[in-house]
C-alpha cells in the first residue's frame, strides 16, 4: 500500500484580477478513498477541478499526483498520468457515436490500443458498466438526462483512471436514477479507483464519501467524517447565513 | 394575488420544477429558500414569463399570466429584480431609476428615495461605482419605479454584509404595506424568515415545506433540506 | 438495394480489400478515359483532380478538426513558388522539387501554427487569411527569388530544364496521382486514432483535452499535414502552367472554391468534398457552356440555396437522413437554425 497520496494540493491558488476564486487549498487524497467536496455556489469547486486537472493554471501553490509535481500540466498530460473528470456541463463528441465517444478515450489513454476496431470493441464493455449497453450506436443528441450523464461518465473510464473527479453528476438527477450512479462509485472504490465527487446533493455525499472537503469562499473550511461536517456549526453558517447558524446554537 | 398551482418547468429536456404550489397575498412578503441548485430562480423565471411552463397554473389578480411575453407581464404590475442586480453600470443611479419606469414614464424618483435615503445621496453617482449593498438598493428601487402590484427579488443578500442585508431587509415592510408585495429568493435564510409571513422550501425541484415564516424558522427540517442531515 | 448493404456491412481486412479493387477499377477507367480525350478536356479533368486534392487537404484542418483555413492558398502559393525558384535557380528536377515543395509548405504550417491555431473559430480563418495576404506580398518583394509583380518562369527548354515539360496527358497523369494520393490520406485519417482525435477536437476541445488528447500537437499535425499535400499540388500547378504570377498563385478564390467543395459536399467525410469537387466544376462547366452570359450567376444561386437548405453538407445530410428516417428540408433548415 504506498503512502504517497495520489494527489495531493498545497497553498493551491488561482486568482482572476481582484478575485481569489480559489485561495491557500491544501489537501490531500489516498489512494482507494472517496473524498467528497462540498460547498455553496460561487464556493470555488468547479475551479478548483479545473485547476487539478490542468485546464486552469494555478497562480499560486501546487499539485501533486502520485507525489509528483504536475502543476500547471496540460490538461492531457494529466489525463495521462491517471486522472480523469467529468465535466459539470456535459462535453460529448456530438457528432459521433457513443461508442465512438468511448473509442477515442481508450485510444488515447497512455497504455491503451492505438487500433480504432479494437478500441471499439472495448469501449462494449465501459457501455455495459455504466448502463448504456445496447445505445452503443446512438448519437448523444438523442440520449435523456440520465444517459448523458453516463456518457460523460463512461468517457472518464475510458482512460482507466487511477483518480476520478466528479463534477456535479447528480444534478437534475431523480432519487431512482442518483442510486445507479451511487453504485457505480461505490464498484470503483472496490476496484481501487479513488474518487472525487464535488456535490451539491448531499445524500449522495453522505451515501460514498469517506471523508468530505468543504470549500467556501475559495476556502477550505474544514475537512471530517460526512455527518461530522453536515453538523458542523460553520458549515451550516455558510450555507445557510450567519444568522441562522448562530439561532440554532442558541436553540441547541 | 399571485396563485401558482402545480408548476412544473424546466429548461428543454430537462425538468427543473415539479409540481410547485405558491401564493402571494396582497401587502405581504413571502420568502422562497432551499439549496443551490433547487429550482428557486427558474420558478421565479417560471412565473415571470422568462421561460415557458410546461403545466400547471400562474395566475396574477385573478387572471392567467400563464405562457404570456415579459412584457405583458411586466405591464400587469410584476417586477423582477435579477440575481447579481443587473444595473446598467455605466448610467447614473437617477438615470437607473428612470429606465426603470419605462412603461409608466414616471419622472420622479422621490418615493424610492424615501424608501432608500443612501440612494437619494447618489442620484448622479454611476450606477457601477457604488458599493453591493448600494447596487442592490438601486436594483430594488428601479423595480418600484413602475409601482408594481409584486416585485420579484432573486438572491437580494447575495455578496452583501450582514449589515447592509439589514439596511435592506428593513426597507422591505414598508413596501409591502404600501401596495407592492414582495416575492423573495434569499440565502441568508435567517434574515428571509425573519422578514416573510409565509416562506416555501424548495428542495430538488420539489416544495418539501411550507407555512408561517416564523414557524419555518425553528422548524428542523429546513436546515436537513440543505445539509441533508439534521 | 441489398447487394449495396450487403457490401457495406463488410468490415475490417475484407472491406479494406474491396475498396482497393474499387479504386484499382476506377484509376483503370481513368487512365484508359485518357486516352480519349483531346487536349482542352484533358487540361479540364485536371483541374477536377487537382480540386480534388485540394479539398481534401482542406478538409483534413478545415473539415474533420474544424479550424476554417480561410488562407490555404498559401501554402498552394509557397509551394508553388518554391518549386519555380529551385527549378529556375538551383536547376533542381521537378521532381526532386514537388515533395520538397510539400515539405516547404508543411514547415511553414508547424511554424505559424503555433501561435495560429491557439485562435478560435472566427479569428483564426481571419488570421490566415491574413498569413496569405502578407505572404503574397513578401513574394512580390523577393524579386530576386521570386521574379517578384513580373512573375516567375519554369524552366522547360534548355540546359536549365532538367525536367522534360509533361504535357497534357503526362499532368494529367500527374494530378491524378495527387488526387488518389490525398484521398487515400484523408481516408486513413477519418479512420485512425489520429483522425478520431481531430473529430474529438472539433466537437470539443476541452474534452478531447480531458480525455489525453495532446491538442496542440493534433492541430499542428493535421494544419501541417493539409500543407503537404496543398504544397504539392501548387508546385505541380506552376509546372504545368510555367510562368506564373503572385496573384493568381496566391488568389483568395482558390480557397473560397476549395471551402466551397468541402461546405457543400459534407465537410468532415471523405466522399463530400470528393463529390463536392466533381459536382461544383461539371456543373460549371456546363453552365458556363450552355449559359454563357449568366453562368455565375446561376451558380452563385445554386451554391446559395445549397448552404441555405442542407448546411451539412450533401453527404451528412444524406447520412443523417438515413439515420432519421426524415429527409424533409423544412426539418434540416429548422434543425440547424441557419
Amino acid at each position: 500500500m504506498s503512502t504517497v497520496p495520489i494527489l495531493e494540493t498545497r497553498g493551491l491558488g488561482r486568482r482572476f484580477g481582484a478575485l481569489d476564486a480559489v485561495s491557500d487549498v491544501s489537501f490531500s487524497v489516498n489512494q482507494g478513498e472517496i473524498l467528497g467536496v462540498i460547498g455553496p455556489n460561487g464556493a470555488g469547486k468547479s475551479t478548483f477541478i479545473n485547476l487539478v486537472t490542468g485546464h486552469i493554471k494555478p497562480t499560486s501553490g501546487q499539485v501533486l499526483i502520485d507525489g509528483k509535481d504536475m502543476t500547471g500540466q496540460a490538461p492531457w498530460n494529466i489525463a495521462r498520468a491517471g486522472v480523469a473528470r467529468t465535466f459539470q456541463i456535459v462535453k460529448p463528441f456530438n457528432g459521433m457515436t457513443v461508442r465512438q465517444n468511448i473509442a477515442v478515450g481508450i485510444m488515447y489513454e497512455s497504455h491503451g490500443t492505438n487500433r480504432l476496431s479494437v478500441a471499439l470493441e472495448q469501449a462494449e464493455a465501459i457501455l455495459e458498466e455504466v448502463g448504456l449497453g445496447g445505445s452503443g450506436d446512438r448519437m448523444p443528441g438523442e440520449l435523456s438526462t440520465a444517459d448523458i450523464r453516463r456518457l460523460e461518465f463512461a468517457k472518464a473510464l475510458a482512460t482507466k483512471p487511477r483518480l476520478l473527479l466528479l463534477d456535479e453528476v447528480m444534478a437534475g438527477l431523480r432519487p431512482t436514477e442518483i442510486e445507479p450512479s451511487l453504485e457505480l462509485i461505490r464498484k470503483l472504490k472496490a476496484r481501487g479507483t479513488t474518487v472525487i465527487v464535488v456535490e451539491h446533493v448531499m445524500k449522495a455525499i453522505v451515501a460514498v464519501s469517506d471523508r468530505v472537503l468543504v470549500l467556501a469562499q475559495g476556502k477550505v473550511l474544514m475537512q471530517g467524517g460526512p455527518r461530522e461536517v453536515l453538523a458542523d456549526p460553520r458549515v451550516i453558517e455558510v450555507y445557510l447565513g450567519h444568522r441562522y447558524a448562530k439561532r440554532q446554537k442558541g436553540n441547541a | 394575488m399571485l396563485e401558482v398551482k402545480k408548476l412544473s418547468a424546466g429548461y428543454g429536456r430537462i425538468q427543473v420544477l415539479w409540481e410547485i404550489d405558491l401564493a402571494v397575498g396582497e401587502n405581504e412578503i413571502v420568502a422562497l429558500v432551499g439549496p443551490n441548485g433547487s429550482g428557486k430562480t427558474t420558478l421565479l423565471r417560471a412565473i415571470t414569463g422568462m421561460i415557458p411552463v410546461k403545466s400547471g397554473s400562474v395566475d396574477f389578480l385573478g387572471e392567467s399570466i400563464k405562457g404570456q411575453s415579459i412584457e405583458e407581464i411586466v405591464s400587469r404590475g410584476i417586477a423582477h429584480v435579477p440575481e447579481g442586480r443587473r444595473l446598467f453600470p455605466g448610467l447614473t443611479v437617477r438615470e437607473n431609476l428612470i429606465l426603470g419606469a419605462w412603461r409608466t414614464k414616471e419622472t420622479s424618483v422621490d418615493h424610492v428615495v424615501d424608501l432608500f435615503p443612501r440612494l437619494g445621496e447618489r442620484l448622479n453617482q454611476i450606477a457601477g461605482s457604488m458599493s453591493g449593498g448600494e447596487q442592490q438598493m438601486c436594483a430594488i428601487a428601479r423595480g418600484l419605479m413602475s409601482k408594481p402590484n409584486l416585485i420579484v427579488i432573486d438572491e437580494l443578500s447575495l455578496g452583501l454584509a450582514p449589515v447592509v442585508v439589514d439596511e435592506i431587509i428593513q426597507a422591505l415592510p414598508s413596501i409591502a404595506e404600501s401596495g407592492t408585495s414582495i416575492l423573495m429568493v434569499d440565502q441568508d435564510v435567517d434574515a428571509a424568515l425573519t422578514i416573510a409571513k409565509n416562506a416555501y422550501v424548495l428542495e430538488a425541484g420539489h416544495c418539501v415545506l411550507s407555512g408561517k415564516a416564523s414557524d419555518l424558522l425553528a422548524d428542523p427540517r429546513v436546515q436537513e433540506s440543505y445539509l441533508g442531515v439534521g | 438495394m441489398s447487394t449495396l448493404k450487403a457490401l457495406k456491412s463488410v468490415n475490417g481486412f475484407k472491406r479494406t480489400l474491396l475498396e482497393g479493387l474499387l479504386v484499382l477499377v476506377v484509376v483503370a477507367g481513368a487512365i484508359f478515359f485518357k486516352s480519349t480525350l483531346p487536349g482542352g478536356e484533358l487540361r479540364a479533368v485536371s483541374t477536377i483532380f487537382m480540386f480534388i486534392a485540394l479539398s481534401q487537404a482542406w478538409n483534413i484542418i478545415g473539415g474533420f478538426t474544424g479550424y476554417a483555413s480561410f488562407g490555404q492558398v498559401v501554402f498552394f502559393g509557397m509551394g508553388g513558388y518554391f518549386t519555380a525558384a529551385v527549378m529556375l535557380h538551383l536547376h533542381f528536377s521537378f521532381w526532386l522539387a514537388l515533395p520538397l515543395s510539400g515539405l516547404f509548405g508543411a514547415v511553414f504550417a508547424v511554424i505559424i501554427g503555433q501561435p495560429l491555431l491557439k485562435l478560435k473559430g472566427h479569428y483564426f480563418a481571419i488570421a490566415t487569411l491574413g498569413v496569405a495576404e502578407g505572404m503574397r506580398e513578401v513574394v512580390i518583394n523577393l524579386p530576386d527569388i521570386t521574379g517578384g509583380g513580373a512573375g516567375i518562369s519554369v524552366p522547360i527548354a534548355g540546359t536549365f530544364a532538367k525536367t522534360q515539360y509533361l504535357g497534357d496527358g503526362g499532368f494529367y497523369l500527374l494530378f491524378l496521382a495527387l488526387a488518389l494520393f490525398a484521398l487515400a490520406v484523408g481516408t486513413v485519417v477519418s479512420r485512425n486514432k489520429f483522425g478520431y482525435g481531430l473529430r474529438a477536437i472539433h466537437q470539443n476541445e476541452d474534452a478531447a483535452a480531458a480525455v489525453g488528447i495532446n491538442t496542440v500537437r493534433s492541430k499542428v499535425m493535421a494544419y501541417s499535414l493539409s500543407a503537404f499535400i496543398t504544397g504539392m499540388v501548387g508546385a505541380s500547378y506552376v509546372f504545368q502552367q510555367v510562368t506564373i504570377f503572385p496573384e493568381r498563385l496566391f488568389d483568395v478564390e482558390i480557397t473560397v472554391l476549395m471551402i466551397m467543395m468541402v461546405v457543400i459536399g459534407g465537410s468532415g467525410t471523405v466522399v463530400g468534398p470528393l463529390l463536392g469537387a466533381l459536382g461544383l466544376q461539371f456543373i460549371s462547366e456546363y453552365l458556363r457552356e450552355h449559359f454563357t452570359n449568366m453562368h455565375t450567376f446561376i451558380l452563385g444561386g445554386i451554391i446559395i440555396l445549397a448552404v441555405i437548405l442542407i448546411p451539412q453538407g450533401l453527404v451528412n445530410y444524406i447520412r443523417e437522413g438515413r439515420r432519421t428516417k426524415n429527409y424533409s428540408l423544412l426539418a434540416n433548415i429548422r434543425r440547424y437554425r441557419l
